[in-house]
């Protein structure tokens, strides 16, 4: 110790002596994290951070946030206690802020074992754009084009109007962008999604790198980028057609014959299993978690139980064991009471008051299942959920094979193109149960997990609701949007974006005198085998209108001098493809 | 002629050693007023030159010629005393404080020993026997109450956890606002280091300083202004304490070897808690039930059994049910008594030339909770010796080494390792001692194991050990070129070095149940250089003059490698190689260099009037290229004017008014100034990185704090009363610090040279002496501790900033930054009100509707503090009581949140009736009152039950009081009165000491912290608002679910050889 601080002094002392304090002092440089990092490593950043700012997260999951947690309540496929409730969440909602955030400027968040992650979106996009320019690796900057169009189309299509032409330039000296209207945005995204189809399909770049295994959604298929970025056209068209005659454009696209147009085509994140880290799906995080967060949608469960008076009454889909998982079996005595039971089903409902609302049901709700976040098939065993159960590698799906059948279902049964929808919706339906199994495979799951399609039951349900299609001819834009949303569950952006624009699925309307008589709502009257007598009517309550877009990121709101004023009321700002 | 002079010389000298008798006279000197041993105190013979000073311990032995000699005994700040000794003899002395000169030293910048009556702004001295033996290990702990102008903060109860302390407010938004801390010449840093964020985790850190022994300690003194600091630089602007630790003070003249021992035991419990109920049980409306958290079950008066916890269920030995009674002592039962054992040794000695000291202690400290404690080794050597060349030198070296073992902590309500997640709220009927705490494999159990880990598992199975050692080592030479020209250098390293692991085990509800490791490897490493030479010309005797220029090197390196572990395979085993998947977190080096150059110029006149000048440039590697050289400066002035006037009165003895005005410059952490990118671990096996989140900025200049001090020293009645008052209004500006800016700019924070701070404060020390007599004496020491602090601007536009990110949601609550509030004040989720203040109610459920909008909910800052010290003095008995208050200042606790919201405390026991909440309808969704037809509101007539007035179990924006409830209703004031520390101390008398060779010896008994009383928070919780989830950290006044504070006894016994 004293020869170390012998020689510092000397070291010192020599270094003043000669008068060469600029070296001395020239240490402001990080040794321990780069100035520059190829875009083969900031791409899988972008691509996982856009689909967690996306999907469902549950609570401490896997450093993300995503709008899925606030929007499946938003379409009635999750409940919870939380402020979605009632369509509450403020813009200070943590996974709306948080999302927000994500996509434009980045979050540092932490996993469940303490790992810290860094997402980031679109400014980690503008750098590979910049990048892959000025290195000639445009299979790159072609992906990144079309991510980047495809994340502002969802940040229009959830708050109407959103920073865009001076967004991302804070080295360049802008520190408030101002927002620009989803109306002027939008033509501007079609544009750069062209482009970047330019940049995959140029034959003379020099491309240094292309993509492979550091493209986590396509493995570097510059093909099936290309198909990506056509059916993200096809979306964005199809949500213009009440403002605008797309037709053409629409024809277009299908003449082109670019779309995704098989299972295996989809435009998805995959996930992974719990390895050297941790990149199972967020949605999974009720698996290890003690504490539960959400809630499945009794309103969801009994369309799909065909408990609905109005809807697909006695049609029973066959995905519930794919989509849900109890943990509670026909005789579990639960610790505390039940609000909403249907034998292993436990649940609580939206808008809830009722005083079993509040209850711990840790051990005995019923969960997402295998098919949207990788969780456990439902064998009927019920037992409560361990991190074991399943694996948490289901996929996020952006858009999927079956969503293009769908598209092209409500653009036939809107009469935009030619085309018998029904035909279309069928083939959609084959195509969606053809995606339980293909999500099933991906999730690699250690239980046996039986295949649906071809199982028998599934080829039933299509019927049925085919035969329903054809006995109900007022009701068939409700029923392939239905259909849709059946099938999307767990992706949930998209779905709320439909919604607004066909006003279906009918969702639960607590103040519909039909569904919730005085305001109360009845569960499965003989639903709890475990308790003697019916099963009381919980009163439910909504107090708000239905938000047509979401409150604005608060954050942003805060530091953002050129920002509009926070929308006082979601409900009556509605996005530029709204009449 | 000469020769024979000499010749003569000798022989006479050697006849008078013939003709008279010699020998050695010794003895010790203490002070008059409470016994401590005196240092540095002159001894002389009188009529010869025979002297010499006394050491560390007040003792002195001296060679005399004479059988029967007069000492003549002074000192600085003491009256001079002469007795008669004669050979052979041990004297005691007691000197007793010239109460006019007021001429005591105290230790300025760079360590420059000033006479106080000179300086022209405020040092606090402390003297460091108030720190030892009082049951309390931690040097600033221990000062509590004791000094004015400073703002001392507990955190947890666990043993070693961190403390704060704060001088002149909080002058920076994310750096450290602790003050500089210098020992020995080396900064020493007060950080704390945060292994896992302690909002959802992490131990009951400790802060640096807890390393230092307190037995070490020869001096120590506050420099509290800039006008006293600024020669420091960078950091000085928060305060600088300046220690000396006896090794590094080991001074000439000690004769002889002298040893001191000091031991002490003492008992600690938890300082309270809460009263609880024992009327009702586990469950819900007044229903029994198995599966709830809360106690607002049935009366037990009415149930005598319930179904066995689903946990339980089956479990050998366990039927179906269990009884359904209250267990009063089941909180109680999960601590225990922990104790604190102290031994210090410390020898010094040495002759003319050359000196040692040397200390060696070692404490032991385990904590009330089970598997909690601290342990610490100290071992330093300090020499001294004064070569033939007139050279002299000083090294010194110290050593350390702490282990601090401890559960972990951390908001209790979502999958926390916690093990404190329940244990303030066990529902009554639990009767958790009675039942397994683990399960055959290992895992734990209890009524609610989806709820949390039961704590008889978690105090043992999730787990935080830190081992730190920290090396101190240093030299300084001192030379006189001439008599006017005095050349000093110094350089000394203090090297720190942390390793943690941080174990949550298999089967807890944290870590997804599969088990955790973190593993954590810090140290940091500060070399501090100066080079001084002082020009002390000899202008006369009517004007004094002192110019001093120096030079200065600093270097701070740190380096830090974060591992987790995730997932073990073998239980039991808690390695990184035991995990199934290992992640490298973070691996980080930074390096901060600094070169200043400064100057300082005393003029005196006459010994009552000073003017102090001082500048300084510093050059630092931390800045901009363009900005990286700065200058500041700052002048002071003293005037003793009861001297300068002539005034000789009794009433008034001694007078000095003082200013000072002093800017000082301050740089910013490494690497802010060049964009990075911040890799991630692997997705999906892929390595992959991401833009930064923060943008750096090639700009950043320094910050510069401004501040103006006056003050005053006054005695009176022969210094029967002292007052020592003191404003300053200190402003900081340019603060280095992340901007928010809008997401959609690409990142959320920019490095800006951003806000303006105001800190403005007044500092009072009062002594009183209201009886002195012969045998009795009792002194009253009061101190007084005012701080405003308020943002005064941010950069363009921004309105307020987070400070850190705590609780969000519904239940938002977090520290921000806003012009015109408190830096760190608490924005959080509130209640909506009408414009008349009335709080809305949602009519449909009765409840109070919460804002979207968030708002100041409170102000962890303190509007003052206040310590009262009575010591009481007669004969060998010394009796000091010291009661300290803190009044204002708020406390968001979950604690009392919980206990009130899962009705465990008597607050919440009245349930036999309903409640209205004072409030009128409103909207919801526009939060505006529902207005009548005639545009009246409407007042809430909706009952609810006691249970839902404390929990709120419903959905949406809305709350009651505690559980789910708006922050704002769970922030609490934190005023506070503490009975902190009793000590009753005696003096062996030597009669009793007989043939023992002992010098001396004395024995104390002290109680610390033994009440406690808080008028803001609810009655039965007991909460004391010291307790702290953050420990060290800027993040103030939010409880999570922490360890309650303690109370001791111990018992001491100090001895001389």
């Amino acid at each position: 110790m004293i020869k170390r601080i012998i020689y510092y002094s000397v070291l010192l002392l020599a270094t003043i002596g000669l008068g060469s304090c600029k070296k001395f002092l020239d240490t402001n440089t990080d040794p321990s994290n780069p100035t520059t990092v190829s875009v083969q490593q900031l791409l899988p950043t972008a691509e996982s951070s856009l689909a967690g700012s996306l999907g469902i997260s549950g609570s401490s999951a896997i450093g993300v946030s995503g709008f899925g947690q606030v929007l499946g309540v938003y379409v009635h496929q999750l409940t919870t206690r939380e402020d979605p409730d009632q369509y509450g969440a403020p813009g200070s909602d943590f996974y709306l802020n948080d999302s927000w955030n994500t996509i434009y400027g980045g979050t540092e968040t932490q996993t469940n074992g303490g790992v810290t992650y860094y997402q980031d979106v679109l400014q980690n996009l503008q750098v590979i754009i910049t990048n892959a320019t000025a290195q000639g690796n445009l299979k790159y900057r072609g992906i990144a084009k079309i991510l980047k169009a495809y994340t502002y189309s969802e940040m229009v299509d959830l708050f109407g109007n959103v920073p865009y032409s001076q967004a991302l330039q804070l080295q360049q000296g802008i520190t408030n962008p101002k927002f620009d209207s989803g109306s002027v945005i939008y033509p501007q995204l079609f544009l750069m999604i062209d482009s970047g189809i330019t940049d995959l399909q140029n034959t003379t770049a020099l491309n240094p790198i292309t993509p492979g295994a550091d493209d986590i959604i396509y493995g570097g298929n510059v093909l099936n980028w290309v198909r990506a970025a056509n059916t993200i056209k096809l979306k964005m068209l199809t949500q213009e057609r009440l403002i605008t005659n797309v037709t053409a454009d629409v024809n277009a696209l299908l003449t082109a014959d670019t779309l995704i147009s098989a299972t295996d085509q989809s435009f998805i994140l995959h996930y992974g299993t719990l390895g050297s880290s941790d990149n199972r799906n967020p949605g999974y995080a009720d698996y290890y978690n003690s504490q539960k967060t959400n809630y499945i949608s009794p309103w969801f469960y009994s369309i799909l139980k065909g408990y609905d008076p109005r809807l697909f009454t006695g049609i029973k889909d066959p995905r519930v064991p794919y989509y849900f998982y109890n943990q509670s079996g026909p005789s579990t005595v639960t610790s505390n009471k039940t609000e909403y039971r249907d034998s292993g089903f436990i649940s609580i409902l939206f808008g809830t008051i009722g005083p079993n609302s509040a209850f711990l049901q840790d051990a005995n709700q019923t969960l997402l299942g295998i098919y949207p976040v990788g969780g456990k098939y439902d064998q009927g065993d019920a037992l409560p959920v361990t991190a074991s159960s399943g694996t948490g590698a289901a996929p996020y799906r952006f858009l999927t094979y079956a969503d293009v059948l769908y598209l092209e279902a409500e653009l036939m049964e809107a009469g935009v193109i030619a085309g018998n929808p029904r035909t279309e919706l069928q083939a959609a339906m084959t195509e969606s149960f053809n995606q339980v199994d293909f999500v099933v495979g991906l999730d690699a799951p250690s239980q046996t997990v039986p295949k649906i399609v071809g199982s028998g039951p599934d080829t039933v349900y299509i019927n049925n609701i085919m035969n329903y299609y054809d006995a109900n001819p007022s009701q068939q834009m409700e029923i392939i949007m239905t259909e849709k949303w059946i099938s999307a569950f767990g992706d949930c952006v998209d779905q709320y974006t439909d919604y607004r624009r066909t006003k279906f699925p009918v969702l639960f309307n607590p103040n519909d005198p039909t569904v919730c008589p005085g305001g109360f709502y009845q569960p499965p009257v003989n639903g709890d085998p475990t308790t003697p007598g019916p099963q009381a009517a919980v009163p439910v309550q909504l107090t708000r209108n239905y938000p047509l877009t979401l409150p604005f990121g608060q954050d942003e709101l805060n530091a953002n001098q050129n920002a509009p004023p926070q929308k006082t009321d979601p409900s009556t700002y509605k996005v530029f493809w709204l009449p | 002629m000469k020769k024979l002079l000499t010749l003569l010389g000798a022989f006479l000298l050697l006849s008078s050693h013939s003709l008279f008798a010699q020998g050695i006279v010794s003895g010790k000197i203490t002070d008059a007023k409470d016994g401590t041993p005196l240092s540095g105190i002159s001894v002389k013979v009188k009529g010869s030159a025979i002297g010499t000073s006394t050491g560390g311990d007040g003792t002195f032995s001296l060679n005399v010629t004479e059988n029967n000699v007069i000492l003549e005994i002074s000192g600085i700040g003491y009256l001079a005393k002469e007795v008669p000794a004669s050979v052979g003899s041990d004297v005691a002395v007691s000197i007793t404080k010239d109460v006019k000169a007021l001429t005591e030293v105290v230790v300025t910048a760079l360590g420059i020993k000033r006479a106080e009556r000179g300086l022209g702004y405020s040092v606090s001295k402390v003297d460091p026997n108030i720190l030892l033996q009082k049951s309390e290990p931690d040097v600033l702990k221990a000062l509590e109450g004791k000094v004015a102008g400073v703002n001392i903060q507990q955190s947890q109860g666990t043993p070693g956890a961190a403390t704060r302390i704060t001088i002149r407010g909080d002058a920076t938004f994310f750096g450290d606002a602790q003050p500089l801390i210098i020992v020995d010449g080396v900064p020493f840093s007060n950080d704390q280091i945060t292994t896992t964020n302690q909002v959802s985790g992490g131990g009951a850190y400790s802060s640096g300083i807890s390393d230092l022994d307190p037995n070490d300690i020869a001096t120590l003194n506050i420099l509290k202004g800039s006008a006293a600091s600024a020669l420091y630089g960078s950091r000085a602007a928060n305060g600088v304490i300046i220690i000396t630790t006896k090794s590094g003070s080991a001074s000439r003249s000690r004769k002889g070897l002298e040893v001191t021992y000091s031991t002490s035991l003492a008992f600690e419990k938890v300082a309270n808690l809460p009263d609880y109920q024992n009327q009702f049980g586990q469950g819900a409306y007044d229903v029994a039930g198995n599966g709830s958290n809360g106690s607002w079950g049935a009366n037990f008066k009415n149930v005598d059994s319930i179904a066995t916890y689903a946990a339980y269920a089956g479990y050998p030995g366990i039927g179906d049910s269990l009884p359904y009674q209250a267990y009063p002592n089941n909180v109680k039962d999960l601590f225990r008594t922990g104790h604190i054992y102290e031994n210090s040794l410390n020898f010094s000695g040495g002759n003319e030339k050359t000196s040692f000291n040397s200390t060696v202690s070692y404490i032991n400290h385990d904590g009330y909770v089970p598997n909690s404690n601290y342990d610490r080794a100290n071992l330093s050597f300090g020499g001294y010796t004064k070569l033939d060349n007139g050279l002299n030198i000083r090294a010194n070296f110290s050593y350390s080494k702490s282990n601090q073992l401890g559960s972990l902590f951390g908001e209790a309500q979502s999958n926390a390792p916690s093990s404190f997640a329940r244990s303030l709220l066990l529902a009554r009927s639990w009767n958790l001692e009675g039942l397994p705490s683990q399960d055959a494999s290992g895992k734990p159990l209890s009524p609610l194991p989806t709820q949390f880990d039961n704590p008889f598992w978690a105090d043992y199975h999730n787990t935080s050990a830190t081992g730190e050692t920290r090396t101190i080592v240093g030299i300084h030479l001192d030379y006189a070129i001439r008599k006017w020209l005095h050349a000093d250098y110094q350089i000394g390293s203090n090297a720190m070095s942390l390793t943690r692991k941080e174990v949550i085990d298999i089967g807890s509800l944290a870590a997804s149940g599969v088990g955790n490791i973190t593993e954590e490897n810090y140290t940091s490493e500060q070399i501090e250089s100066n080079f001084i030479l002082t020009f002390t010309p000899n202008i006369g005797n009517i004007f004094s003059f002192k110019l001093l220029g120096g030079q200065n090197v600093s270097q701070v390196k740190t380096t830090d490698l974060v591992n987790i572990g995730n997932d073990f395979i073998t239980a039991g085993i808690y390695s990184l190689h035991n995990a199934a998947s290992v992640t490298n977190n973070i691996d980080q080096f930074t390096l901060h260099r600094l070169i200043g150059l400064y100057a300082d110029a005393t003029l005196g006149f006459k010994n009552f009037a000073f003017i102090d000048l001082t500048a300084r440039n510093d050059q630092s590697s931390t800045l901009s290229t363009s900005k990286n050289s700065y200058l500041y400066y700052g002048a002071s002035g003293s005037l003793v004017f009861t001297d300068a006037l002539k005034i000789k009165s009794d009433v008034l003895d001694f007078g000095k008014i003082r200013a000072g005005w002093a800017k000082v410059g301050a740089d910013a952490q490494p690497y802010l100034t060049q964009n990075t990118f911040l890799l991630n671990p692997p997705i999906l096996g892929q390595s992959s990185a991401s833009n930064n989140v923060q943008s750096a900025n090639a700009d950043i200049g320094p910050e510069f704090t401004r501040e103006t001090e006056l003050g005053t020293q006054l005695s009176f009645f022969k210094r029967r009363i002292s007052l020592d008052f003191t404003w300053y209004d200190k402003i900081t500006d340019l603060l280095i610090s992340p901007a928010t800016t809008p997401a959609s700019s690409g990142y959320i924070a920019l490095i800006e040279n951003l806000g303006k701070i105001s800190n403005k404060g007044v500092e009072i020390d009062l002594g009183i002496t209201p009886i002195r007599t012969k045998s009795f004496e009792w002194d009253i020491h009061g101190t007084f501790t005012h701080n405003e602090n308020v943002v005064l601007s941010l950069t363009n536009g921004l309105t307020r900033l987070p400070l850190f990110g705590v609780l969000g949601g519904t239940n938002s609550i977090n520290p921000y930054i806003e012009v015109g509030k408190p830096v760190g004040f608490l924005y959080g989720s509130k209640t909506v009100r009408d414009s008349l203040g009335n709080v809305l109610i949602d009519p449909q459920t009765g409840d109070m509707i919460t804002s979207h909008t968030l708002g100041d909910i409170g102000d962890p800052n303190p509007k003052y503090k206040m310590g009262l010290d009575n010591t009481f003095v007669y004969k060998g008995f010394t009796l000091d009581i010291l009661i300290d208050y803190t009044h204002g200042g708020q406390i968001y606790s979950e604690s009392i949140t919980n206990e009130l919201g899962r009705g465990v405390t008597k607050d919440t026991q009245d349930r036999e009736t309903s409640w209205i909440i004072n409030g009128v309808y409103g909207d919801p969704t526009t939060e505006k009152p529902i207005l009548t037809s005639g545009g009246q509101e409407i007042a809430n007539t909706k009952r609810l039950a006691t249970e839902d007035i404390y929990f709120f179990g419903g959905t949406g924006n809305e709350g009651t009081f505690a559980t789910n409830a708006a922050s704002e209703w769970n922030v609490y004031d934190a005023t506070v009165w503490h009975l902190r520390e009793v000590s009753l101390g005696y003096e062996i008398p030597k009669r009793f000491l007989g043939r023992l060779p002992i010098g001396s010896a004395s024995l104390s008994v002290t109680g610390r912290n033994l009440w406690f009383f808080a008028p803001g928070v609810p009655k039965y919780t007991n909460f004391d608002p010291e307790q702290n989830s953050f420990g060290s950290t800027s993040t103030q006044g939010i409880e999570l679910s922490s360890a309650p504070t303690t109370k001791r006894y111990g018992i001491n016994l100090k001895v001389t050889f």
